[in-house]
């Protein structure tokens, strides 16, 4: 990391989110909202592991119906977006032009994360799987369903600060984004793979 | 900038994760080598996407609580 | 009192107050009626009791809010109110409404009538024609706080408290969507109920408290206005989904209960927030200020809605443990300390900071008021210790052991007993609430030996007045 961009950032901040944060960088507001949605999905996550141990065959079965190669793909795409939203949060000042570009690219990815997983859904409406099927079918749709809405809700996000990119609304809605990614990393292994 | 590093990096680990499921390791050797390519992952997110490396203070505690739920993950998932 | 205006309030705090007087004397005969079942079974069945022991409990707070945001918009926007007589006139409404409404219930007028009768519907059971009334009333009342704030300044404190009332006010409108299908019902009626009481209202509960600590304390507002914001985020991010924890049993799909019980034990949080606010706020604070009343309701206020709406919430929030302890005296533990706690604190406290600057009698005797806190607080926490026991008990023998839920009632007979004494001593706390804002004239107590040497040795002290 070199050491111009991020205070080329953090020019544009006040200095009030700084000290409130603790050293915190960008936004206060957003960290409450990252920190929420962490422990929101860890609970989640921790709540399917532990109901598993009520029927460990059966959450092994349901999970074989799941694509796991779509899951790798998707997080190829989605660190590759995050990769995108940062890149246009350190041009946002300099090259705006540019940092447009890279947060209509990085929606765009977000575009293909939901096909992927909207095919990803109909493979699996095509076995007359619902979220009653299983219990960790509940758990699966929740946690990725509730995932995708962050990813259109953030995409969104992207699409608005493109509009007249400035370093501050960029870095929230970078920051959003990469939380996004974050969660998925993080969900992948657990719903998909153990 | 070094941020393609970071997203070669992310990649590299996500194609890890993927070769490491395919190969069909035991059981424990699935569990702990998946939650630490992803604990990896998640602290390439957290110290270069989302700039934790500014403040390590906040950096180190990200990581410590990332490492006791990934724990909790390896034991529930090891105790199924 | 810098704004002529801000005198509204004085009205409004006046009607809530007769109808907490009235909330609280209904608790009582309800109370006894649990002691003694067949009291009043001929005239006062419970249900009515009830119906008019939680409706005037909310009308009141409403009420009261209503008169804060009186009393603090025209400080905080540095404007007199858009208009007085609209807001008169939106009492008006209240106060007729409320009195058909308790005489549609007492005798159960017009039963069946589209407009007239009662709908039936717990907490929502007003007459169509009412809940009309109502709606009127919250649009004067919002067009006149919003006229009033955009024509002045814009603080934090009047953002957080215009979102949290206009929210309320457009929930309220889902009162009107009753559908036939039972489940369908339940799920709209909880649009109003949940999302008042943990959602909407806890931002006008965060943003009166933070008026409260900007005024009593002396911290910043840039640190005040920081601590609103984040708790504001708290409160929605976790209780408009944790609306799940009541769609649990009622039909609707299973992921409600994940959703539910997630989100809704994040609802602690934000209380935490709230309560870790105040006493920050204290302690960094260099001012001292006279009115000590209004700050231990305050400081009680965050507490207790920490420990009722939090702690008691959590409790049985799980979808786990609420499969055995729904509807059990836990809820009403909960329920009673939770409100206790959040809202009627929070009013009493606002009551308490305004009515000696809109009764002009500044040094007024606090030690009443103060003395009522006590009393009153330690009846409503006795009584959420009672029934907290009565619930476990309950829960144990009805729900595991599968007894009959009469024969269950027979045994808990002495938590009830127990509860009834609570019951009384809240009663007496809030008739001293109520006389000591109501009564005295200016006053100064004189100071005890304690107090006598903290004012000659402490620089910062300031006596109370």
């Amino acid at each position: 990391m070199t050491a111009a961009q991020p205070t080329a950032r953090h020019d544009e901040k006040p200095k009030a989110s700084e000290e409130g944060a603790g050293g915190l960088p960008g936004e206060l507001m957003i960290w409450v909202l990252i920190i929420s949605e962490l422990v929101v999905f860890g609970a989640g996550l921790l709540a399917l592991l532990a109901t598993r141990l009520t029927d460990p065959a059966g959450f092994a079965e349901a999970q074989s119906h799941l694509h796991r190669v779509g899951a790798a793909v998707n997080t190829v795409v989605l660190v590759s977006s995050g990769y995108l939203a940062a890149l246009a949060v350190r041009l946002a000042a300099a090259r705006p032009g540019l940092a447009r570009l890279l947060l209509i690219l990085a929606a765009g990815l977000g575009a293909v994360f939901l096909a992927v997983k909207a095919s990803e859904y109909a493979a699996l409406f095509a076995q007359g799987i619902g979220t009653e099927t299983h219990a960790f079918f509940t758990f699966s749709y929740l946690l990725t369903g509730f995932h995708a809405a962050h990813v259109l809700a953030g995409m969104v996000l992207l699409l608005l600060v493109a509009v007249r990119p400035a370093p501050r609304p960029v870095g929230v809605a970078a920051a959003f984004w990469h939380m996004v990614d974050l969660v998925w990393v993080l969900l992948v292994p657990v719903v998909y793979l153990l | 900038m070094k941020l393609h590093y970071i997203w070669a990096a992310l990649v590299g680990l996500s194609l890890l994760t993927a070769t490491l499921t395919a190969a069909n390791p035991s059981r424990a050797g699935l569990v702990l080598g998946v939650l630490v390519l992803a604990g990896l992952k998640s602290r390439l997110i957290l110290r270069h996407y989302l700039d934790l490396s500014q403040s390590p203070v906040w950096a180190r505690g990200f990581d410590l609580v990332l490492a006791f739920v990934l724990m909790a993950f390896a034991g529930l998932a090891l105790a199924a | 009192m810098k704004y002529q205006t801000q005198k509204i309030a004085l009205a409004y705090f006046a009607v809530a107050m007769a109808l907490f007087a009235v909330q609280v004397i209904m608790g009582l005969i309800l109370g006894w009626i649990y002691v003694s079942p067949n009291f009043l079974s001929e005239i006062l069945p419970f249900n009515i009791g009830r119906m008019l022991h939680s409706n005037s409990l909310v009308v009141w707070l409403l009420l009261g809010f209503f008169g804060a945001a009186y009393y603090l918009v025209p400080e905080e926007s540095e404007r007199e109110i858009h208009s007085p007589m609209l807001a008169y006139l939106q009492l008006l409404i209240f106060v007729l409404g409320t009195a058909g409404v308790v005489v549609t219930y007492l005798f159960n007028l017009f039963d069946g009538n589209f407009a007239l009768g009662n709908e039936g519907r717990e907490f929502l059971e007003q007459p169509k024609w009412v809940k009309v009334g109502i709606v009127v009333a919250a649009l004067i009342f919002l067009y006149n706080i919003t006229m009033t704030v955009l024509a002045g300044k814009k603080t934090a404190i009047t953002n957080i408290l215009l979102l949290g009332l206009w929210a309320l006010a457009l929930l309220f409108l889902f009162a009107f969507y009753n559908p036939a299908n039972l489940a369908l019902d339940k799920m709209y009626w909880w649009y109003v109920v949940h999302l008042w009481v943990e959602g909407t209202w806890e931002l006008v509960m965060a943003s009166i408290l933070a008026f409260l600590m900007l005024k009593l304390t002396g911290v910043d507002r840039e640190v005040v206005e920081k601590w609103l914001y984040v708790i504001a985020a708290l409160a929605l991010f976790s209780g408009i989904l944790g609306t799940g924890h009541h769609y649990y049993w009622i039909g609707t799909p299973g992921y409600w209960q994940w959703i539910g019980s997630i989100f809704s034990s994040l609802e602690v949080i934000p209380f935490f927030a709230m309560m870790s606010f105040a006493f920050v706020m204290v302690w960094k604070g260099r001012r001292d200020h006279p009115n000590k009343a209004a700050l231990l309701w305050s400081l009680g206020c965050a507490t207790l809605a920490f420990f009722g709406a939090g702690v008691w919430g959590f409790l049985h929030t799980l979808h786990g443990v609420n499969f055995y302890s729904h509807g059990t005296q836990i809820t009403a533990a909960h329920g009673h300390l939770a409100f206790y706690g959040a809202y009627v604190c929070l009013n009493l406290a606002i009551i308490t900071y305004a009515m000696p600057a809109l009764r002009g009698r500044d040094p007024f005797n606090q030690v009443l008021n103060m003395a009522s806190f006590w009393l009153m607080s330690a009846g409503v926490v006795f009584m959420t210790f009672t029934l907290t026991f009565a619930g476990t008990v309950q829960t144990h023998l009805q729900r595991v052991n599968g007894e009959a839920f009469m024969d269950v009632q027979d045994q808990l007979w002495i938590f009830y007993a127990m509860r009834f004494g609570a019951g009384v001593a809240v009663v007496l706390g809030a008739v001293l609430f109520i006389y000591s804002v109501a009564v005295p004239r200016r006053e100064i107590v004189t100071p005890g030996p304690l107090e006598r040497d903290r004012i000659e040795h402490d620089p910062d002290h300031v006596a109370a007045r």
